[in-house]
């Protein structure tokens, strides 16, 4: 099925490529170092996200956002991480940097504020679905929905000329984005994103989601974030939130729906609950573009 | 029979099968007549839908007025072609298309 190249791209070829032009900072290394040290308190931890200006404004708008729903203000990064969590916000920090050090893709392929919007949806539909289950720690969900499409974007700048062949193949045979990519490749760009994730030390229960989220029964370390993460992606596509005006509704997987548990009639409202989050997150978010 | 989410039960309605909460406890027995207080009950319980005597699925989601069948119908034709690759007899997505239906009809009528 390769056509233009006679080396044809792999994963291992495609992050390489990518890990060269695009580096997730240094800090969240630095930040993960802290928040891990048995002796470092709130006020060091701070320390090393308060250095990042753009950062800190961008976390202390999320925090005072309805998405949290604290009724006093949230006016500094110390406090933030007393009310949500250090874990919470290490995850936050982590999803507004991602977004930021791929902010200078070109454009032509991918409308990189659809893209956006697509994965801001599926991060909070990720976390709404998480709140109804009543999991602990939501903020690994809305990252993990938030990046889940990543590879996308690294394929994007790595080997575009594959790419725009990709698209204007499932346009044409009217097929499912994944389905034209794995028989182009042999490989889906979750692949890529959860590759890329592995290299930039990002933890397993981000980048296990990322890998299956098309098909969420091969994910089995995490498959309830994988389940996760795969019913909001499609959610996000059924509401219109697509990356490209157009695309196909991929379909629901038994397993993963089953897992869930989640009553049919419970899915507009999680819908209705996240509509809100969702305007608000893309405009305190796609300021970092 | 049918599944009715907590915002369209009303008082009087029959109940098919048994309401119980999360842990299995039973709130309200088969064959219990809905009254006002059961609903507030259940909403405390974090009840979702309750399975109802004589009411169609079709009728057990009350639409805004000013939403034609007509309309519903002309939306659902245009959306349709999005959904050829989702198994549309399953629960979740034939919900997301009646779901992006209605979004659809409130959309264009903006």
């Amino acid at each position: 099925m390769i056509k233009n190249s006679s080396n044809p791209p792999t994963i291992q070829s495609i992050v390489e490529r990518t890990k060269t032009v695009y580096s997730l900072p240094l800090f969240y290394d630095r930040l993960n170092e802290k928040i891990n040290h048995p002796r470092s308190s709130l006020a060091d931890i701070g320390l090393v996200i308060s250095e990042d200006q753009g950062l800190t404004v961008r976390l202390l708008k999320l925090a005072n956002s309805p998405l949290f729903g604290y009724h006093a203000k949230i006016d500094s990064i110390t406090r933030a991480l007393t009310l949500i969590g250090t874990q919470q916000l290490r995850d936050l920090a982590l999803a507004v940097s991602v977004m930021r050090s791929f902010s200078g893709i070109p454009n032509e392929m991918l409308s990189i504020k659809s893209f956006w919007k697509h994965s801001i949806a599926c991060g909070i539909l990720s976390r709404s679905i998480a709140t109804y289950r009543r999991e602990v720690n939501q903020e690994r969900f809305f990252v993990a929905g938030m990046l889940h499409d990543v590879g996308m974007l690294v394929m994007c700048t790595a080997i575009p000329e594959h790419v725009r062949e990709i698209l204007s193949d499932s346009k044409n045979r009217s097929e499912l984005y994944h389905v034209s990519e794995r028989k182009y490749f042999g490989f889906e760009h979750g692949a890529v994103g959860s590759a890329l994730m592995a290299n930039w030390r990002i933890p397993l229960n981000i980048a296990e989601p990322t890998a299956f989220h098309h098909s969420p029964a091969a994910a089995l370390r995490y498959p309830l974030e994988a389940a996760t993460i795969h019913l909001a992606d499609i959610i996000c596509d059924s509401m219109g939130f697509n990356q490209v005006e157009g695309w196909h509704i991929p379909p629901v997987d038994n397993a993963a729906w089953s897992i869930l548990d989640i009553p049919v009639s419970q899915l507009d409202t999680i819908i209705k609950q996240s509509e809100k989050q969702i305007e608000e997150a893309c405009a305190i978010l796609s300021e970092a573009l | 029979m049918s599944i009715v989410s907590i915002d369209n039960l009303e008082p009087g309605m029959v109940l098919a099968a048994s309401v119980l909460d999360k842990s299995g406890r039973l709130l309200l027995g088969e064959g219990a007549e809905l009254e006002e207080k059961h609903l507030r009950i259940f909403r405390t319980w974090g009840i979702v839908e309750a399975d109802i005597v004589g009411v169609d699925g079709a009728g057990s989601n009350a639409l805004p007025d000013n939403i034609t069948q007509e309309k519903l119908d002309q939306a659902k034709r245009t959306l349709l072609p999005l959904y050829c690759h989702a198994n549309i007899e399953h629960p979740a997505i034939s919900e997301l298309l009646r779901l992006a239906v209605i979004r659809k009809v409130k959309h264009d009528q903006k």
